[in-house]
């Protein structure tokens, strides 16, 4: 055990190779995209596919290669590459990108035991999704825009993850973005995938607008922060000069720059920096501003950007008509990797996020509103990406939930778990309607599980993974969070615990109620009659391994969850995902211990597995009698439900009508000012006004001065005699008076 | 100064002006109007010689020869574009020639 240990923790190359060839990690995908994109067509189907699995493949192994690498401690605190104060981290400068007075902005990658796991998950179930694709877009014909756009989203969200600084994430952020937009709008024929493919794009716009003034005002904040924790504010005492030259030599916007900041920020007592929470601002726009605020207010916007990205409340509408793209996608997109990037942001930024106990409780307040409401309305819904399409919305609730409550370890593990079991059950639903004729409809499914067992097999693995039951990686990692935020309470908001618990038990019970509804009408009983095909076929070889794959990963991941280390710092048991980000997040826990912002409490572990147990088991049950007795969907009609149910359901069906809601209040008067502004500005002023006037004006003088031309030489002689006759005239007694 | 006032010369120049402005304006064969430039020219030799004479420079000459240069290069294209319009139109009337509108 301990030679196998000794194993992984032993660096498979010296750092100095390594660290700075990061972007290469980057670079493949990138390139792969080019290839695809340019010469796919001459290509050809199966040579396009393999290059993109191939560049995607790269990826992987220089990927696993960093991430062994940065589990070496004597390396990496040995190098030139690692960072002083950020044990398990390295990384590599590329030099400035730019530089604007005292504010510059460095490009750098850097790999630590955060991003290091997304890395593998980015590339991982990407190389699986890539090899999926080939076969579940081989007959379609833009099969080569497909895989160079599904390669740039790689390569983007791996800008994302390994940036080491905000403005470098936020290429990455537009990036994958982009990419989402392109492939949700992938089948750009039908106007209805289009426009749903502008619809992510605009909701995720007004994500990106808050993102952005959040790192404007994080700037005037390090600005003012360098400027306010020096010797002249501090007699007596003595300055970290160490933490201020962070965010001198690496820009404001670099995390280490941030945390170091967050770090002093958040030392209130003996001889720190003398600036603290409640420092008033000097000079510069925040002038006479606390920094307790200041940091809320970035905060809340941050959360605003990651709620445009990772679906999280006023903004998750999009995500549900993203389903509009190939099935695949949404796995990748919209299940696994980007939409968790408004999580990793927060998880990336956690020092400063637990200098401000409100912006937590609201962070967790809306992920735990979120899980609920997609929930309830995942209820309703037939269609079997949409179900997953709620229930991913759902589950990003639940890591915003833990986000919030500073239990950034199990937000990130259920990253982890979401993205292995929702991509499986992404793709199988795929396979299912691939098998299926392309039926979405749950209701005109069922049975299928005899005439694809494969598919069968993994999407009820991955079914009882997200359900949360026992032995499963879903359970581990929902339960860590549950527990987590059994455990936690917000310095002076003490009733967030609450609420956000009982709201995660109830949406746990939803969660396995839905799932298991999505389950039974779909693969269990006899085939509806109402189903295109009467008999589903079992999809190829290259859909099924990497359902099996994933499905394989959902239950290993469990390891990750087992209570089998011991906290260096306190001595209890923690599990194994937690010691290992520990690292990340010391500087979190030392803010903690500083401001008092957090009190974290043990309860009984047991007890909060035996709730959790119970919980999933009945919402399942409760979906098995329900579906297998009352509402099969075999059955043509089943039973008349009672009229205050129908009605429940039609307003779950219409999605709460938020939709409605937001073309009411927002879109609405946006549409009627825009006609406003495009009625007076533009079309009467600038286009009558302005335009056609002046082309007005130049026709009349033309029309006017027309009679003039008449084409008699001696006509125009004689106006030229005129005119020199006059100034004849106009020299001889004009100037002589 | 001796011979004849400049001022002859410049009252001649004048009506040889004005009679060639005439011509211009009023003739309707193309020709004449061309013989009437050649007259207009002429009165601005007569004019630049006569000054030439009183002030005893040899600009007024130079200038002279210029125009007369120029006069004869106008001749040979003018000549040319007339002959040209007549096997076009058949008619050197200018009335009747009113492409310049176009």
């Amino acid at each position: 055990m301990d030679s196998f240990r000794q194993f992984l923790m032993t660096s498979p190359a010296p750092l100095q190779s390594l660290a700075p060839s990061l972007w290469l990690i980057i670079g493949f995908p990138l390139l792969g995209a080019l290839i695809c994109g340019v010469f796919g067509k001459w290509l050809g189907r199966a040579n396009t596919g393999l290059i993109a699995c191939c560049a995607v493949g790269a990826s992987l192994l220089l990927s696993i290669l960093a991430y062994w690498a940065v589990n070496d401690p004597t390396t990496v605190t040995g190098s030139q590459h690692a960072f002083e104060n950020f044990r398990y981290a390295f990384g590599h400068d590329y030099g400035t990108w730019f530089q604007v007075g005292s504010f510059q902005v460095r490009f750098g990658l850097w790999v630590d035991h955060l991003n290091g796991p997304m890395l593998l998950v980015i590339t991982g179930v990407g190389l699986l999704i890539h090899i999926y694709s080939t076969s579940y877009m081989s007959h379609d014909a833009g099969y080569w825009r497909y895989f160079a756009y599904l390669n740039l989203f790689v390569a983007m969200m791996l800008v994302l993850v390994l940036a080491d600084n905000l403005v470098l994430l936020f290429v990455g952020w537009e990036g994958v973005g982009f990419c989402s937009y392109l492939l949700i709008g992938f089948w750009y024929t039908d106007p209805a995938k289009a426009w749903a493919g502008r619809k992510a794009f605009i909701t995720n716009r007004i994500g990106d607008f808050a993102f952005l003034i959040a790192a404007f005002l994080l700037v005037l904040l390090s600005d003012a922060y360098s400027r306010q924790a020096t010797e002249a504010n501090a007699p007596g005492g003595r300055i970290d000069r160490h933490r201020l030259g962070v965010v001198v030599t690496t820009g404001p916007l670099n995390f280490k720059a941030i945390d170091s900041m967050a770090r002093g920020l958040g030392t209130t007592q003996g001889n720190g920096p003398k600036m603290s929470l409640d420092t008033v601002i000097q000079e510069g726009p925040l002038k006479g501003r606390a920094v307790q605020g200041v940091v809320t207010a970035i905060l809340l916007l941050f959360l605003l950007g990651a709620a445009g990205k990772s679906a999280q409340l006023p903004l998750y509408v999009w995500l549900p008509d993203a389903m509009a793209g190939p099935t695949p996608v949404s796995a990748l997109i919209h299940a696994a990797t980007m939409v968790t990037a408004g999580v990793y942001l927060f998880c990336r930024m956690a020092s400063l996020l637990v200098l401000s106990p409100p912006a937590m409780a609201t962070v967790a307040i809306i992920g735990a509103l979120t899980a609920l409401i997609a929930a309830l309305i995942a209820f309703a819904q037939d269609d079997i990406k949409k179900v997953l399409a709620y229930s991913t919305v759902s589950q990003l609730g639940f890591m915003f939930m833990g986000v919030g409550m500073g239990v950034f370890w199990a937000a990130m593990f259920h990253l982890v778990t979401h993205a292995f079991f929702k991509a499986c059950l992404f793709l199988g639903a795929g396979s299912v309607m691939h098998g299926n004729a392309e039926e979405t409809d749950i209701k005109k499914l069922g049975g299928v599980r005899k005439e694809m067992p494969w598919t069968w097999l993994t999407f009820a693995i991955a079914t009882v993974a997200i359900t949360g039951v026992l032995p499963l990686s879903g359970f581990f990692s929902k339960d860590a969070i549950l527990h987590g935020v059994h455990g936690t309470h917000l310095h002076g908001l003490e009733w967030v615990t609450n609420f956000v618990w009982i709201i995660g038990l109830v949406t746990a019970f939803c969660t396995a109620f839905y799932m298991w509804r999505l389950y039974i009408l779909t693969f269990e009983g006899k085939r509806s009659a109402e189903a295109k095909i009467p008999h589903a076929h079992e999809s190829s070889a290259a859909m099924v391994v990497p359902l099996v794959v994933l499905a394989t990963l959902s239950v290993f991941a469990l390891i990750w969850g087992l209570h089998l280390m011991t906290s260096p710092s306190t001595g209890k048991s923690q599990a194994i995902f937690e010691n290992f980000l520990a690292p990340i997040f010391a500087n979190t826990d030392r803010i903690i211990q500083g401001t008092g912002n957090l009190v974290r409490h043990d309860s009984p572990l047991m007890t909060a597995y035996v709730v959790a147990i119970l919980i999933a088991w009945a919402g399942a049950a409760l979906a098995a009698v329900l579906y297998f007795r009352f509402f099969p969907a075999w059955r043509a009609a089943g039973k008349p439900a009672p009229a205050f149910a129908s009605m429940a359901r039609g307003f779950a069906v219409a999605k709460f009508k938020v939709d409605e809601l937001y073309e009411l209040v927002i879109i609405n008067p946006i549409k009627w000012s825009a006609k406003l502004l495009y009625r007076v500005v533009d079309s009467l002023l600038i286009d009558t006004l302005v335009v056609r006037g002046v082309a007005w004006v130049t026709y009349q003088t033309g029309a006017a001065l027309r009679y003039f031309q008449t084409g008699d030489a001696q006509g125009y002689a004689a106006v030229m005699v005129v005119a020199l006759l006059a100034g004849v005239a106009y020299a001889v007694w004009g100037l002589g008076r | 100064m001796n011979g004849v006032p400049i001022n002859y010369y410049l009252y001649l120049a004048a009506v040889l002006f004005s009679m060639g402005m005439f011509g211009v304006l009023v003739r309707r064969n193309a020709l004449v109007v061309f013989m009437s430039i050649e007259l207009m020219l002429n009165a601005a030799n007569l004019t630049f010689l006569a000054y030439a004479r009183q002030r005893a420079s040899d600009i007024g000459h130079v200038s002279a020869f210029f125009v007369i240069a120029v006069a004869a290069a106008e001749a040979a294209i003018g000549l040319a574009i007339v002959i040209a319009v007549f096997r076009n139109r058949g008619t050197l009337n200018i009335e009747e020639i009113r492409t310049l509108k176009h």
